[in-house]
């Protein structure tokens, strides 16, 4: 491994923990397609920056930059709320405009700038370790290695800093009005990190890479856990192992570095999303079918508690009355039998005293507690699996 | 006095994201009765008329309008939705929406004539909403809105009527118009069902109640079961419901 | 270049009749459909399908090898669908909130493309150039053949749309009571999102996949504000559209080094700022006119209350008071009193003020009312 190839790796690496940071609260937030509006609309102070510092990476730039990105969102927040069109409609408004006009911008002058609207979309890894940061004639690593590097250690620091702050106003706003600071502040800050941290990306990995940088971890993430420090930890991780893995695909099959590293994390994602232990759809799906067959057990106890008359209760009912198809009647059947909640006297089904005493728990249960979801109560009663 | 059984519900069984809502709901509602059904927040009495309605697929049990299955019957249905679930800010007028009324009775592709017009004009005449035919939806007051809604209802010219919380949000002179036009219902032998959250206006608004709280707890005439006893076990404050029968 | 000139060389030449045919007609078939999308709070899903589409082209050329634009978009049809239903998957099955889904099926689709695009750019064949065309859509690259598939897909749009409209828009506006009228309401949902799927895959040529969403949107959101009737909205919406397609094609025709799409997208934008700014019912001018005459009204009726509230104190109300008194009174300003004047509420002597019994009349009418709002 070549130290440019280091290099790249560590930028990658960078790029993706100063991108995970912002994103979780992106996602917590459910603002996640702001960071699309913000790649995309910073395109026009980009241009203007080079025009003025004819350098990408100059620190004027990246603030030029940055406060495009705000303008975008305090454009988005205006035209919202003069409520003359919808919530999400605003965002798919305001970026494709400000972003055209950096296109039009870069072409006007193409003569004079030399960026390309394909790299400020796709970005390119592979060049950062040339351009280098020499200070007084000793060559102390990539430019794009210490923009970066400083955007995250200041993210760092506002993040253990305002860390109270961010979740409280993360999770409930009105609780954090009440406690004394500002959920504007904050919403406007967190704006601020995102726009910068993205600017200072952009130019490494692309518009495109950083807005999957920004959401594709954290909601990796966020379907392993619900504890905000951890979905932080988990971000950080995919996005650092997606960044170096990503970086190796691209070198096997010599394409772009940063598509390489998105679909990493789209195969990532897409694995999290299958497979995950509590809320990956193959979890849901069985638990689903699960819960359908529990409630479908409760259902029936019930019904037979409910019912003194024989008629109710007769086997058949099951299939008629409660509406059920033949299969899932006899799962719950042998589902109660095996459990000896019920009795079966001449087709006619009634509840055995253990099943009478569950049915009374259940239902005290459900209706004191109509929130707790059924599973809870497998733990209390000794639960059934079919 | 025998009375005919304008909807049956079977030991429905609802669970939303598989907690469970409604449990083994069986419910006889009499023909020409104006119903409330009452119960705290959460005690599933939208999700009960959504099931009905088939909105909502339920985990168990049937529902029978007039002894036949609901899919076979739904012509003799009308629903008025909460004024909530909708956008006002649609680009229709009050006409365009009471218009919407018949076309469940159109079916697929054929478009609303003059028949449907006139229909639909009479409906906003009979809730008083006439001079407002053209206004834009999002330029009516909430009450004006509850009207519309009722009108819609109205063109569907249905024997049974479920709405959805109609009073709420609604100046005092709508819930009066709202409330007359319910009777006037009843009177011509229609049966309204109406989600109701204010029990002080129970007894004067209704005829028949059912008391609704994840089970049902208990119904029939206002006269006979509107009393402390059902309110407690329905509001109780430990929410402790004891098994009826 | 002058007009009458550009608009010979539009019937003249071939290709800027060609090009110019197409903006237009993709510009009315994204306007209609987009008012769907915007009515039904699906604006972004129109970006995340047209990013979503990206893998599919380059697939579709690695699979046939042809560059042939119907293979292509095939191609993208089948991955936009497939990212559309996607996104319906995250968000029925997990915890993650739609715009984390859009999101997430638009940047990692299209960096999968990406992916596949450079991959194909390296491959020893030399046949490949010309894909990334479809990042941000070359209008010059548009032939008759072209024309003919967006306009046949329009037409069957068109078709579709006014056979179905009463369904189309009962289910925009209340989904749960169409379904309690016997309504597929699944079938309708499909066909539409189906439609736009179908919209957006054909602008990638023309508009490219960045800024196809704002074809969508754009001349939807601008055709709201003019109109309160469905169906002149989407006609609107395809006007807008149209024109903006025409325009831009102007626009970008005439001058050196102007790509098609970026101006389309301009244009669609300044017709939305228009209307935003101009529309007579909802635009912001004349929000804010009714809004400084009303806060005008407010202040005369409230000068006029005050000074009920004084003439009220003694027996003739016509009594004339010191117009110093009313200068504690907030709101109140030598113009408000002039307009009081010319009314004929009040008569002025001099440094003294009086009602007149017009303008008892008012005020005390006026302020029973405020009397009953604070109650």
């Amino acid at each position: 491994m070549s130290n440019a190839q280091l290099e790249i790796q560590v930028i990658a690496s960078l790029v993706a923990i100063a991108c995970a940071i912002p994103g979780t609260f992106l996602v917590l937030r459910k603002m996640a397609m702001i960071s699309d509006a913000i790649s995309h609309s910073i395109l026009p102070g980009i241009v203007i920056g080079f025009f003025i510092t004819q350098d990408l990476n100059s620190p004027l730039l990246i603030l030029l930059a940055a406060i495009t990105g705000i303008i975008t969102v305090v454009l988005v927040e205006y035209i919202q709320k003069t409520g003359l069109v919808k919530e999400d409609t605003a965002i798919g408004l305001v970026f494709p405009v400000l972003f055209s006009i950096g296109v039009i911008m870069i072409a006007k002058n193409a003569n004079d700038v030399h960026l390309d609207v394909d790299a400020v979309l796709l970005g390119e890894l592979a060049f950062t370790p040339f351009d280098r940061l020499i200070i007084s004639g000793a060559d102390v690593g990539p430019k794009s290695m210490w923009i970066i590097g400083s955007i995250l250690i200041i993210t760092i620091g506002l993040l253990i800093a305002f860390f109270k702050e961010l979740k409280v106003s993360t999770f409930d706003a009105g609780l954090s009005a009440s406690l004394g600071f500002s959920p504007a502040v904050i919403h406007y800050g967190l704006m601020t990190v995102s726009s910068v941290t993205t600017v200072g990306a952009f130019d490494a990995v692309g518009a495109i890479l950083v807005v999957a940088l920004i959401i594709a971890p954290a909601a990796t993430a966020y379907l392993l856990t619900n504890n905000l420090k951890r979905m932080l930890l988990y971000a950080i991780c995919f996005g650092v192992f997606s960044a170096i893995s990503g970086y190796w695909l691209a070198h096997v099959l010599d394409a772009s570095i940063s598509g390489s590293i998105t679909t990493m994390l789209g195969l990532l994602f897409f694995m999290v999303y299958l497979f995950a232990p509590n809320k990956g759809v193959i979890a849901v799906m069985y638990r689903e079918k699960q819960q359908r067959t529990e409630v479908s057990l409760l259902t029936f106890l019930l019904h037979l508690k409910n019912h003194t008359e024989e008629s109710e209760r007769h086997v058949n009912h099951l299939n008629e009355h409660i509406n059920w198809q033949k299969v899932r009647s006899k799962t719950v059947l042998d589902l109660a039998l095996k459990n000896n909640m019920i009795q079966f006297d001449k087709n006619i089904v009634s509840l055995t005293e253990k099943g009478d005493e569950f049915t009374s728990k259940a239902i005290d249960y459900i209706i004191t507690n109509k929130d707790a979801q059924i599973e809870h109560m497998k733990d209390d009663f000794f639960l059934f699996r079919g | 006095m025998e009375q005919k059984i304008a909807v049956k519900v079977d030991d429905l069984t609802v669970a939303y994201n598989y907690k469970p809502v409604l449990w083994d709901i069986d419910l006889e509602i009499p023909e020409g009765v104006l119903m409330a059904i009452v119960g705290p927040n959460g005690a599933g009495k939208s999700t009960l008329i959504k099931s009905i309605l088939g909105i909502l697929k339920p985990i168990a049990g049937s529902v029978s309008i007039y002894d036949k299955p609901y899919d076979k019957q739904r012509s003799l249905v009308a629903y008025v939705p909460q004024k909530g679930s909708v956008d006002w800010d649609f680009p229709t007028t009050a006409l365009d929406v009471v218009m919407m009324g018949t076309y469940g009775s159109l079916g697929w592709i054929k478009r609303p004539g003059q028949k449907e017009k006139k229909a639909a004009l009479e409906a906003l005449e009979k809730v008083g909403m006439l001079p407002f035919k053209n206004r834009q939806i999002s330029q009516l007051s909430g009450g004006q809105q509850q009207r519309i809604f009722l009108a819609r209802a109205l063109v569907q010219n249905a024997s049974i009527y479920f709405m959805d919380e109609p009073f709420q949000g609604v100046d005092a002179t709508t819930e009066i118009a709202i409330i007359n036009i319910l009777k006037e219902l009843r009177k011509a032998g229609k049966t309204v069902i109406v989600v109701h959250h204010d029990l002080q206006t129970v007894p004067e608004y209704f005829d028949w109640v059912t008391f609704l709280n994840v089970k049902k707890i208990a119904t029939g005439p206002v006269k006979d079961i509107f009393n402390d006893d059902n309110l407690t076990k329905t509001y109780g404050i430990n929410y402790k419901v004891s098994i009826q029968e | 270049m002058d007009i009458t000139e550009y608009i010979k060389l539009v019937f003249t030449d071939y290709t800027l009749r060609t090009i110019t045919m197409g903006t237009a007609i993709l510009g009315a078939v994204t306007g209609m459909l987009g008012s769907f999308a915007v009515l039904r709070k699906q604006s972004l899903l129109g970006d995340a399908i047209s990013h979503a589409a990206l893998p599919g082209i380059a697939i579709a050329f690695l699979i046939t090898g042809t560059k042939d634009t119907n293979v292509l978009l095939l191609g993208a049809l089948i991955s936009g669908l497939l990212g559309t239903f996607w996104i319906r998957g995250i968000i029925s099955k997990t915890h993650l909130k739609s715009d984390t889904a859009l999101g997430l099926i638009l940047s990692l689709f299209f960096g999968f493309g990406m992916l596949l695009l450079t991959f194909i750019q390296k491959q020893p064949n030399a046949n490949q150039a010309g894909l990334d065309k479809y990042l941000f859509g070359q209008a010059a690259t548009l032939v008759e053949s072209d024309v003919w598939l967006m306009a046949i897909v329009t037409g069957i749009c068109l078709f579709v749309l006014l056979l179905f409209w009463k369904e189309f828009k009962i289910l925009l506006f209340d989904a749960d009571y169409t379904k309690t009228l016997g309504f597929n309401t699944n079938f309708i949902d499909v066909l539409i999102t189906s439609f736009i799927v179908l919209a957006i895959v054909l602008g990638l040529q023309t508009v490219g996949v960045v800024l196809m969403s704002a074809m969508l949107l754009a001349p939807a959101a601008a055709a709201r504000q003019w109109t309160d009737s469905l169906g002149i909205m989407v006609f609107l919406a395809a006007v807008f559209g149209a024109f903006s397609g025409v325009f831009g094609t102007a626009i970008s025709a005439t001058q050196n080094n102007l790509s098609t799409g970026p101006v389309i997208v301009i244009v669609a934008g300044v017709f939305v700022l228009v209307s935003f700014v101009f529309s007579p019912s909802r635009g912001l001018l004349f929000k804010q006119i009714r809004f400084i005459k009303n806060r005008r009204d407010l202040q005369l009726h409230n000068t006029l209350a005050f000074m009920f509230r004084i003439a009220e104190t003694h027996e003739n109300i016509s009594h004339p008071h010191a117009i110093k008194i009313l200068n504690n009174f907030q709101g109140f300003t030598k113009g408000t009193l002039q307009k009081l004047v010319r009314k004929n509420y009040v008569k002025l002597d001099g440094s003294m003020w009086s009602l007149t019994e017009e303008g008892f009349k008012i005020a005390s009418n006026l302020y029973n009312q405020q009397s009953d709002n604070n109650e």
